[in-house]
């Protein structure tokens, strides 16, 4: 208690006021524009730590990662491109809600859950941290081995397609992650001599171009869309406690999923939103309305990838191993400040850990208000005519995919994935499953390689370690599913399906 | 703040300037007359990141001028390496060579080679290290290698970088130091020292080589024992751990490194003007702290010290990737 | 770029076909009995068999029936070549020109394509490259090019 209270005093000390306030508006904006990631928002805050007391160096990084990975959503909702990779998943499903005229209760949707998933993810982190991390410790290679291939079995159930067509999207993105001397045996692969292509291919110019270039690509073909109903933009809020209580289920199976997901090193948010979203649409009732417009994966998603940022901090802060890249930022600089990670932060400097718990909770409080004025902002590129819009996402586009690495080669990435893209929605081909794959493909290969040179060949540890079988276990029936869905709408007859998708 | 980015902004465009546009007027003042770029081949965010910063920081202060960083990442540090060497050698653009510089070309990746750097300055020396599982039998450097001389050819699993990365080389130098094959320990291929100290936690590896400090975090947590470093000296922080050479005789030694350096043929001047400050940062208080409170090595080498170290790292971690059969070229 | 299943699946079949060749091609690596190899192979193999099953229609009666774009002539399919061939440009050009010149030239171009007229399009060309530039030069220090025309600031 007497902890509590002085990290209370700690946090609200002026100066760490004041970087909780500036962060978050720094992060909503960085999260919003297509190509700057969370990630990115925490590294450059890096060099503005140097000149920041110690609580408030660390609460820049929690302020501005958490708010980044919430503004990532409103782009996707507005425009149908994701800020984040974060957002990617249900991008296509709360752009769907937009073109239904409701863009408020979508961004609604992603704003209040995102906030009750990053209070329940801190909740989960003061309570069961310990509990949690020594799970986390336990994750061999053969445990990642079936989670990544659990991740990658979401593909057919994000996409509102032909599986075949989403294994086939998937499997591009698996040989694009193929690209670069990333790999176990650290020999280059489809470089074609290019220096620039041996650290593979990034995530970021991909999502940039298979959704943002993609997206003006399309809009260049097409008339301009009728226009939203010209009416007062609702309350945002509104309408959200309904859907707490309608969803309770989803809400807490999605926080859970995050934190889950968040606490295994190198499975991060990104992770969490694509399997609680594919959790959420084959656990629902209403199957059929994902990817209309449905709020249902929206809430689990929503909630589960901001759970993910919070709980990513467990093993960070007990054992100094970052869960993603965020926190390996953070790791670096709570060395940095003296508050170096491990068991002995929980004794020696427990009022700072309270400090940073109280800072993940006002960082998910303050979201509201401020998310509330960032979407009343950003809703006017609904009401700004396509010909200002689109021309200033391509620049962005040029501009976010530069600032990766201040390499230019990244804008020539975004401009071949603009055309991948393009080609592939236009054929019915998911490319949020083709995301997945560039994502989860290094750690599919290197997790099977390692296991094997551990077992020294032998498939068995794969299935005997009783986590391992589990995962196991749940892969195969992720596996099987699709088949069992077709043999039974062949048996059924081909049935009508509900054609929705608006856009 | 105000100040800083404003300076930091004239910083990047002058320097991006020098890269294009010759500017005589310029060109008679003292060095230096405007901002420098310091390019980072690697992300932001990260170790040489940090360090470089730091130094930025303190050259600043030393020369009066903006030393601005940009990341010149991707190729696997290969595009920054490449940036800093293609440079104009007008002393404007410089940048942060770290030990993938002598490991690159062996593997044929590149063509470029230390010899196409005007070194100035070592300033970090992260030797690798010989970690365990705490639950493990092994208590001191002569039980582990013991136990490694009597164990089959690839028994035991180590890890602790990728394929060929440089604690893979740590590894098989030692191995061969010990007058085995450098595969005798068979190597795991991982993304990093932190999966490999998460999996060595987890009880899947039989040890990891990759730096102490990268092993801080486990080891601070009673999870992994450190039982050598593979420097020429203990290293400041820890310094019960002891060196390769008074436990077991051996004269390997294996690390990861970082150091400022030019394009070729940078002036004289320029050389002087860096030397100087440079050695006033190392010797810094700041600059003690932090590396102090990061855990990171500290080597210092002067122009002709860090020439030698290039020389010589460029020789022994050919010769020892030749043996592990890692060389391409 | 609307293609027939037949089409597409056929394009898999040869990408898996040239991933797999192309990955059966690498060298194994001592000490590793699973190489570099055979991730591409497997995934070669993956697409062949994906390409395969689309080519014959299977999985198709999944698909969300797609609304049509608008039967247009073929070349007007072109248009949509735009936004990328400019990132092409920018990526060339953005050193030598600048970026403000470059970028306002992108706006200009891309703002007149989508119909713009030409009281919007000028004033978005002059005030959107400034307005970037000043979010990323300033706040996030990203090295703009400078070119032929410096920023005011």
């Amino acid at each position: 208690m007497q902890n509590l209270i002085e990290g209370a005093a700690l946090v609200a000390a002026p100066d760490v006021l004041v970087a909780i306030l500036a962060s978050a508006i720094y992060g909503l904006v960085i999260g919003a524009l297509p190509g700057l990631t969370a990630t990115m928002a925490t590294a450059l805050l890096v060099p503005v730590t140097f000149y920041l007391s110690p609580i408030a160096a660390v609460a820049t990084i929690i302020t501005a990662s958490a708010m980044a990975i919430f503004s990532g959503d409103i782009p996707g909702c507005l425009l149908r491109i994701p800020g984040t990779p974060a957002s990617a998943a249900y991008t296509d499903e709360a752009y769907a809600m937009t073109r239904k005229g409701q863009a408020e209760t979508a961004l609604g949707i992603c704003l209040w859950f995102s906030a009750l998933g990053g209070i329940f993810g801190t909740l989960a982190l003061m309570v069961v941290a310990p509990a949690l991390a020594e799970i986390a410790l336990s994750f061999s290679t053969f445990e990642y081995f079936w989670m990544a291939l659990l991740g990658l079995m979401c593909a057919t159930l994000v996409a509102r397609s032909s599986p075949v067509k989403a294994i086939a999207a998937m499997l591009i993105g698996l040989l694009i992650a193929c690209i670069g001397m990333e790999n176990p045996a650290g020999t280059p692969r489809f470089t074609f001599g290019l220096s620039d292509l041996l650290g593979g291919v990034e995530v970021i110019p991909a999502l940039v171009g298979v959704f943002a270039v993609a997206q003006v690509m399309r809009a260049l073909l097409m008339p301009e869309p009728p226009p939203l109903p010209r009416r007062r933009f609702g309350s945002i809020l509104a309408g959200q406690w309904g859907l707490t209580r309608r969803y309770p289920k989803q809400l807490m199976r999605g926080n859970t999923i995050g934190v889950i997901v968040g606490v295994l090193p190198g499975a991060g948010a990104d992770m969490a939103a694509w399997i609680s979203y594919a959790t959420s649409k084959k656990f629902s009732k209403e199957q059929a309305k994902y990817g209309t417009g449905h709020p249902e994966g929206l809430v689990e998603s929503g909630a589960a990838n901001n759970s993910a940022v919070a709980s990513s901090w467990v093993p960070a802060l007990l054992f100094g191993i970052p869960g993603d890249t965020i926190t390996a930022i953070a790791i670096g600089v709570l060395y940095m400040k003296g508050l170096n990670p491990g068991p002995t932060l929980f004794t020696e400097n427990a009022s700072s850990m309270y400090a940073l718990y109280l800072i993940f909770i006002l960082a998910n409080i303050i979201m509201i208000p401020f998310g509330i004025m960032m979407i009343r902002t950003s809703t006017l590129v609904l009401r700004a005519p396509r010909a200002a819009v689109m021309p200033v996402i391509l620049l962005l586009c040029a501009v976010g995919a530069y600032a990766i690495g201040n390499n230019p080669f990244a804008v020539l990435l975004v401009a071949l994935f603009g055309c991948l893209g393009f080609v592939m929605e236009r054929n019915g081909y998911p490319v949020a499953a083709m995301v997945l794959g560039i994502v989860m493909g290094s750690m599919v290969e290197q997790s099977f390689v390692s296991s094997l040179i551990k077992s020294d060949g032998s498939l068995l540890p794969f299935v005997e370690r009783p986590i391992s079988g589990l995962l196991a276990a749940l892969t195969f029936t992720a596996l099987l599913w699709p088949v069992g869905v077709w043999v039974v709408q062949r048996l059924r007859g081909r049935r009508l399906r509900p054609s929705g998708a608006a856009e | 703040m105000q100040t800083l980015s404003r300076r930091t902004l004239f910083g990047a465009a002058a320097g991006l300037g020098a890269a294009s546009l010759a500017r005589p007027a310029l060109a008679q003042a003292r060095w230096p007359a405007r901002p420098v770029t310091m390019i980072c081949p690697w992300a932001a965010g990260g170790g040489t990141d940090a360090v470089l910063r730091i130094i930025a920081a303190g050259l600043e202060r030393e020369l009066g001028q903006p030393f601005n960083v940009v990341n010149r990442t991707g190729g696997n540090g290969v595009v920054g390496h490449a940036a800093i060497a293609s440079a104009q050698p007008d002393g404007y653009t410089l940048g942060m060579l770290t030990s993938e510089i002598c490991m690159l070309h062996w593997q044929g990746l590149t063509q470029i080679t230390y010899r196409d750097y005007t070194p100035l300055a070592l300033v970090n020396f992260d030797p690798a290290g010989v970690q365990v599982n705490a639950n493990s039998p092994w208590q001191t450097i002569q039980q582990c290698a013991d136990a490694i001389k009597a164990s089959r050819p690839g028994q035991l699993k180590a890890s602790g970088t990728g394929q060929g990365g440089i604690w893979h080389l740590a590894l098989g130098g030692w191995l061969v130091a010990m007058g085995l094959r450098p595969d005798h320990v068979r190597w795991v291929p991982s993304t990093g020292a932190a999966p490999a100290m998460q999996d060595l936690a987890a009880g899947g590896l039989d040890l990891t080589t990759n730096s102490v400090v990268e092993a801080r975090a486990m080891l601070d947590a009673g999870r992994a024992r450190s039982l050598v470093v593979m420097g020429p000296q203990r290293l400041a922080v820890w310094p019960d751990i002891p060196t390769l050479k008074e436990s077991l005789n051996l004269d390997w030694t294996a690390g990861a490194w970082r150091g400022i350096a030019g394009p070729r043929n940078l002036p004289q001047e320029v050389q002087d003007a860096m030397s100087g400050a440079l050695k006033r940062v190392y010797e810094g208080n700041e600059y003690k702290e932090f590396m102090n409170a990061r855990g990171f090595g500290l080597l210092w080498g002067d122009a002709q010290g860090f020439a030698r170290h290039l020389e010589e790292q460029d020789r022994s971690l050919g010769e020892a990737m030749r043996a592990a059969g890692l060389a391409r070229a | 770029m609307r293609l027939s299943d037949r089409v597409s699946g056929a394009a898999l079949v040869a990408l898996g076909g040239l991933a797999a060749w192309g990955g059966s091609r690498l060298p194994a690596v001592p000490g590793q009995d699973v190489g570099p190899a055979v991730f591409p192979m497997l995934i070669g193999f993956g697409l062949i068999a994906c390409g395969l099953m689309i080519a014959l229609g299977v999985g198709h009666a999944f698909e969300a029936p797609e609304e049509e774009g608008g039967g247009r002539s073929w070349w007007h399919g072109l248009w949509a070549l735009l936004p990328p061939a400019l990132l092409v440009l920018y990526m060339l050009l953005a050193e030598r020109i600048g970026f403000l010149l470059m970028a306002a030239a992108m706006v200009l171009v891309v703002a007149l394509a989508f119909g713009a007229r030409l009281r919007l399009a000028l004033p978005l060309a002059v005030l959107a490259p400034l307005a970037v530039h000043l979010v990323f030069y300033r706040l996030l220090r990203v090295p703009l090019p400078e070119g032929l025309l410096a920023a005011p600031w």
